[in-house]
């Protein structure tokens, strides 16, 4: 299959309540078929979203993030810079994203895309077993969708 | 490149209390508290796990057929341990044997997820530790860290080989992480020839590879005399306790099926039972300062946090299998576990391997063992059989154990006539590990911190202890057994008094 140059991520866990934010902006933009883009999803973490992101020039990630001071349903955008510390997002032998994207910087610099952007929504609960988000998270989500549309345009 | 950075500066501390919050290289979220006495020495050490997920009542009134792609959520580490520990446990709820081809499907898909997970553990988690050493300062001792040391061309290989075995579980499993395709008696789709030429490919490279990585543990670590004696000093990262994994009919060691053996420290062997036995042998203690359980050998019982032949504490894991298991199917593997028996009975090792460090020799044999056994069931060309699904029967009670990457992993499902869940059990490898790693920290903290000496380098020589089980806590943390029970953590002093209440949700 011949790749798109940007790919959408849809990163979280669609059984821990918002957690599962990534997975649903995903789900409801490959709806809109998009042109020029791949959307894909991922209950991943570290080296194996590296490797998806491979081969693109830009990749626009969508998660669920915690942050202190913060009300849920704030909507952020970041860069591969504010990353360099995180305690979750290190899933696959605790190696997380940022030391992930390094590692693909080290040993296949060529392959990985110029533009790495994460879109993050201010979780409320991403421990409680449960398939919907919370209400404040889910009245958010159409402008969470917007904003991942606009950063791919 | 340089030598590793063994043992660094120590400074003296007068705390009286030494947190190591989060731990590092560790899935999930973990806590280890050590008390120091008057004098400084480490009188108590605990190894806390202060999450609950409740999995199990999530499950229950689902179809039981639901259940290999909602267990393997747990986590995104192991997976595909549970999705075929499920799969094996609907066989058993369905009565259903699955096809000669299913079974091979099966045991292919899980060297992918070996070969995928071994790989990721020792380059990413433990090769910090020998490559640069457990003194080198922190933000080099890492997967960056080792790339930088050994190379960029071998980062690459390490990062190919890795992927390798996803693909692998992608092609049969449906998804690289997640997998889809396990049903009761059998697999939902069969592989066509294209697939399993790709795989033989790919399985071959996995050999070579696994070659080299025996060769760099061998070069790096055992030639390492400062190495050798942490691995074999016998007072820190040793424990003498019972061991358990699966075996086939002739002893060797077998990931996807077969009976659970058990042995005692000093070999013996305790029990050999089918999965649906295990609740005479296995038992859950509970702790009150960690939510985590510790299961144990029931005929002898929990006797407290103590090694020996007395205790009922047992492990598990790469070092667990080789213990009770007389080796592996393959010849490289076969030879390298050979090796391995050789160069401790020179030591004066009569028995089983107690020594901690000794997992990770295990893990990098098993990766050999995995690429050989994937080589095996690639090259074999009746896989590509479309007779993927045995008969399946009317819905009851089940079992299924397979070996994660980590140990022993059990799955326990009741169904009513409808196929509806009404109940569930989950015994998972880092759990019954648990009671091992928790004792093993105490030990090490007991053994390395003396007068109040601490550095960052020994503290993490600690936290090497419980490395070696590459344990994952939000798979061992997913039992709730009461919606209204309070969700706290209580910190204790050495005389036990509470001083603090950790609240996580």
């Amino acid at each position: 299959m011949k790749k798109n140059r940007a790919l959408l991520l849809g990163i979280g866990n669609p059984l821990l309540t918002d957690d599962g934010i990534g997975i649903a902006v995903a789900r409801e933009l490959a709806k809109r078929r998009l042109p020029g883009i791949d959307i894909e999803e991922a209950t991943a973490s570290g080296i194996e979203v590296m490797e998806m992101m491979l081969d693109y020039e830009k990749v626009v990630v969508v998660d669920a993030i915690m942050m202190p001071d913060r009300e849920p349903g704030e909507i952020m955008r970041l860069e591969e810079k504010d990353f360099s510390h995180t305690v979750h997002g290190s899933s696959p032998h605790g190696v997380n994203i940022s030391t992930a994207i390094a590692l693909g910087r080290q040993t296949s610099p060529e392959r990985m895309p110029k533009e790495i952007v994460f879109i993050a929504m201010q979780a409320e609960d991403v421990s409680t077993f449960g398939e919907r988000q919370t209400k404040k998270v889910a009245r958010k989500m159409p402008e969470l969708v917007d904003a991942v549309v606009r950063e791919m345009q | 490149m340089a030598g590793p950075m063994i043992f660094d500066q120590k400074v003296k501390t007068d705390k009286k209390r030494i947190t190591i919050d989060p731990v590092t290289r560790l899935e999930g979220h973990g806590k280890i508290d050590i008390f120091l006495d008057e004098k400084g020495d480490c009188k108590n050490a605990y190894w806390q796990v202060p999450e609950l997920r409740g999995f199990e009542r999530f499950c229950i009134g689902r179809h039981v057929g639901e259940l290999p792609v909602l267990t393997n959520r747990l986590c995104g580490v192991c997976p595909a341990a549970h999705h075929l520990a499920s799969a094996r446990a609907l066989d058993a709820v369905f009565s259903a044997e699955p096809t000669p081809t299913a079974h091979k499907l099966r045991e292919l898909f899980y060297m992918g997820q070996y070969v995928h997970s071994h790989i990721a553990h020792f380059y990413a988690l433990a090769a910090p530790d020998f490559v640069l050493g457990p003194a080198a300062p922190a933000n080099k001792r890492n997967i960056l860290g080792v790339v930088e040391a050994v190379g960029v061309p071998i980062g690459a290989e390490v990062i190919k080989h890795r992927h390798y075995g996803q693909k692998v579980q992608e092609i049969i499993g449906g998804r690289a992480t997640h997998p889809v395709f396990g049903i009761p008696g059998g697999v939902s789709k069969p592989i066509t020839e294209e697939e399993r030429a790709e795989m033989e490919t790919m399985a071959k490279s996995c050999v070579e590879f696994g070659k080299f990585t025996l060769k760099l543990f061998n070069d790096v670590v055992l030639a390492n005399k400062d190495y050798m004696g942490l691995i074999t000093n016998g007072k820190s990262f040793y424990q003498e306790t019972n061991y358990m994994g699966l075996v086939d009919e002739n002893d060797k060691i077998n990931f996807y099926r077969g009976k659970v053996k058990v042995v005692s420290p000093d070999g013996k062997e305790l029990a050999k039972f089918e999965p649906k036995d295990y609740l005479k042998y296995i038992a859950e203690h509970v702790e009150p300062w960690t939510y985590m359980k510790m299961p144990i050998f029931k005929p002898i019982g929990w006797k407290g946090l103590v090694d020996g032949a007395a205790s009922g504490i047992y492990r598990v894991g790469p070092l667990g299998r080789l213990n009770v298991a007389k080796g592996f199917t393959t010849p490289l593997a076969q030879a390298a576990y050979e090796n391995m028996v050789k160069t401790v009975r020179s030591l004066g090792v009569t028995g089983p391997v107690h020594h901690t460090l000794a997992y990770h020799w295990a893990r990098v044999i098993e990766l050999q063992y995995a690429a050989e056994k994937m080589l095996e069931l690639a090259s074999d060309k009746t896989i590509t059989s479309t007779d993927v699904r045995g008969k399946i029967g009317e819905p009851k009670e089940g079992v299924g154990i397979v070996e994660a990457p980590r140990g022993t992993l059990i799955h326990h499902y009741k169904s009513d006539k409808d196929g509806i869940c009404t109940g569930i059990n989950m015994v998972v490898a880092t759990t019954n590990n648990n009671a091992a790693i928790a004792h093993e920290i105490k030990k090490n903290a007991m053994a390395l911190i003396k007068d109040g000496m601490v550095s960052p380098g020994l503290l993490n020589i600690i936290e090497m202890g419980f490395r070696c089980y590459d344990p994952c806590n939000s798979c061992g943390t997913h039992i709730l057994p009461d919606g209204s029970r309070a969700l706290e953590v209580r910190i204790l002093d050495s005389d036990g008094n509470v001083k603090q209440t950790l609240k996580n949700f």
